[in-house]
């Protein structure tokens, strides 16, 4: 799961936050219910130390300190209540304490006397770590006597209250957040899915499927505003990347008039006979820049028709194989003139549908390319084949090969890997350029490898001609 | 033989008028549609050669009316369109051939003359270049009675320039008319097999036929360097 995701970090936060709230809650009620028994249980007790205190106190002179226990059993029964009360002169006579409990509850037989300054409640630690809260009450009879009234209890049940309250919310708390979580996984991931769609179709949109738009999600929110934003954005870059292709179709078309009229005249002052050797010489350069010039014009001209999606008018069935071989064939002279083996295995049919003439041009650019790379005395494979339902075709050479820096340009308008080694070829950078313009307009790919030193592979993929399997 | 030459960009109309002069044409010039049709429809021409970009009357309407009319005139589209249904629609229309801009104007010769049915070495199937023999029947090379072995696309190059033989034929057009259009831009083929024409047919022999003239192309001729 990637954490660094919208979703997954919405979903953490508002887990976070969830179980955040809830642990201080659940803190809030248990401090606060434990203050509360704690208070209510001491309060209990001290009311009942006042109790014995007003009521059998007062008359211990006369009643006796038999009257006084009968008294407390009976109104008290302390044993039968898990209670503890302890009754004793300041000089540290008890005159009466509680038995253990009936319940064997806790055990109150070693505990302490009260401090001399006794303080209104204490607990106190007894064995079976049972806490007891215990209620002091001073008291001062009309003889002038000093007693002090213990009267305590066991926290046990409070406590036992606690910690029940304690696991319910132990076990509550996880399932609150877990459902949070779930409920918060699903409602951010259906609140992003149009983003998810979004990005989808952005990355498949390049600069030849420009007029394809994102989707909108018609929910009248922040992403329905980002996504026509957007697609604005998108109608800009075509209209931009529009006026920049007719620019370059104007352009070479505007260029062929003035070149037309510079040939004319050239050829014109060439063969009217008066010129001198060296001054026929000086035109012929101009013109075979003015040719260069002009071919550079045609390539830009056909690139941006190709740019512009040419009609299919043209678009026949043919045999990829055949057309490479016979090709290869026309072309034999210039490698043989280099000695440079040509291999071509194209033997069997490989069907395609597309403009012959343009993936002829494609097998002709790809194969000077080699030519013109591989030094003398190389080799160069060419080979058809259906793979995989594609027609493909591949060169390949034992050429210089292309610096890996230059691969990703070298497709590029005008891209040249260096300028010395294109200088002799008289290029001008646009053949690879016209292929993968072809290419793009048959829905094929192009790719190559290259490792400077042993050679370059130019791999084209097309689609095979319909109804036909193969082999 | 009368042309009428029907381009709006003075310069071309200017320059192409004086080349074809030279090559011993009377040549009407016209700078617009108007006057251009004015003039086909009043004079009977041999052959037009029309731009297709005119202000007043476009080139292909003026086409339309011309062979409406009745006209056997020969008709060369010039144009710098080139997209394949422009072609069609001019073909319909009742062009004969179609140049695109820019061009050499030595195949706006060679065109024109084709059009006007007079191929420039004669209509014999054996074409003769001074001691050389190309037999177009039998595909057959002689020099000085002895029979030369070229391959297939060695023979076309050299029938292409015998047939245009005294021609300065431009790289474009021979690979146009021996090759296909795939090739254009591949110019060093022509020159690579125009050197192995000439290690057969001119190195074994003291007279040099096949000439390249810079910047233009190549020539098969017979005559003196100039």
């Amino acid at each position: 799961m990637n954490t660094r995701s919208l979703r997954f970090r919405l979903v953490a936060w508002h887990a976070g936050l969830l179980t955040a709230i809830f642990v201080l809650l659940a803190v809030l009620i248990l401090l606060g219910l434990r203050h509360y028994l704690e208070a209510d249980l001491r309060d209990t007790q001290a009311r009942r130390a006042g109790q014995i205190a007003d009521t059998l106190l007062a008359n211990l002179k006369q009643t006796g300190p038999d009257f006084l226990a009968q008294e407390i059993e009976s109104l008290y029964a302390p044993e039968a209540n898990d209670r503890f009360i302890r009754i004793s002169r300041q000089d540290g006579q008890v005159l009466y304490v509680s038995g253990p409990p009936k319940d064997q509850s806790f055990d109150s037989t070693g505990l302490a006397a009260a401090a001399p300054a006794p303080v209104p409640a204490r607990k106190v630690k007894l064995p079976g770590n049972i806490t007891l809260l215990i209620a002091t009450r001073p008291f001062l009879a009309p003889s002038g006597d000093r007693y002090l009234v213990e009267v305590g209890a066991p926290t046990t049940p409070m406590d036992t209250m606690l910690e029940q309250l304690l696991t319910l919310l132990g076990i509550g708390l996880p399932l609150v957040v877990l459902v949070g979580i779930g409920g918060g996984y699903l409602l951010v991931g259906r609140a992003l899915a149009p983003v998810d769609q979004i990005s989808r179709k952005a990355e498949r949109i390049t600069q030849h499927n420009l007029g394809e738009r994102l989707p909108v999600p018609r929910t009248a929110d922040e992403l329905e505003r980002l996504s026509l934003s957007l697609n604005l954005m998108i109608q800009r870059i075509e209209d931009a990347l529009l006026n920049s292709k007719r620019f370059v179709a104007d352009a070479s078309h505007e260029l062929r008039t003035p070149l037309t009229v510079l040939r004319a005249e050239l050829e014109n002052l060439i063969s009217s006979g008066h010129l001198t050797l060296e001054l026929r010489e000086a035109v012929g350069s101009v013109l075979e820049e003015v040719d260069r010039l002009g071919r550079i014009v045609e390539q830009l001209f056909a690139l941006s028709r190709l740019d512009a999606g040419e009609a299919r008018a043209e678009w026949v069935s043919f045999d990829l194989a055949e057309l490479a071989a016979t090709t290869a064939d026309q072309m034999g002279l210039l490698a043989k003139d280099k000695g440079i083996a040509v291999s071509c295995d194209a033997n069997r049919r490989v069907p395609v549908k597309g403009d012959r003439a343009r993936l002829k041009q494609v097998v002709v650019n790809l194969l000077d390319n080699a030519i013109k790379y591989t030094p003398e005395h190389g080799v160069i494979q060419l080979r058809v084949a259906a793979i995989n339902g594609r027609a493909v075709l591949e060169v390949s050479d034992s050429g210089i090969g292309i610096p890996r820096e230059a691969v990703p340009h070298i497709f590029d308008r005008f891209y040249r890997v260096d300028q010395a080694r294109t200088r002799d070829a008289g290029g001008a950078g646009l053949g690879l350029s016209i292929v993968r313009s072809i290419c793009a307009a048959h829905g094929a790919e192009v790719d190559v490898e290259s490792d400077v030193g042993s050679g370059s592979r130019f791999r084209i993929r097309l689609p095979l001609a319909n109804g036909e399997k193969s082999p | 033989m009368r042309l009428l030459l029907v381009e709006d960009e003075k310069k071309v109309a200017d320059v192409l008028a004086r080349g074809l002069r030279a090559e011993r044409f009377a040549v009407d010039v016209a700078y617009d549609g108007v006057s251009g049709w004015e003039l086909a429809s009043s004079v009977d021409y041999d052959l037009i050669v029309l731009d297709l970009m005119l202000p007043g009357l476009d080139g292909t309407e003026l086409l339309r009316r011309l062979r409406h009319k009745g006209s056997n005139a020969a008709v060369l589209v010039l144009t710098a369109r080139d997209a394949t249904r422009d072609k069609v629609e001019n073909f319909e229309a009742g062009a004969d051939d179609y140049l695109t801009k820019p061009f050499a104007f030595a195949e706006l010769l060679v065109r024109i003359k084709a059009l006007l049915r007079r191929p420039p070495a004669g209509r014999d199937h054996v074409l003769r270049v001074a001691d050389l023999e190309v037999d177009r029947l039998g595909q057959q090379v002689r020099r000085a009675g002895k029979r030369i072995e070229l391959t297939a696309k060695e023979y076309a190059l050299l029938e292409y320039l015998a047939s245009h033989a005294g021609r300065v034929l431009s790289r474009t057009m021979i690979i146009e008319h021996v090759w296909d259009e795939s090739f254009e831009g591949l110019t060093n083929i022509v020159d690579v097999y125009v050197r192995h024409l000439r290690e057969k047919v001119d190195e074994p022999f003291e007279r040099k036929l096949i000439r390249t003239v810079r910047g233009a192309g190549y020539c098969l001729t017979d005559e003196n360097e100039a």
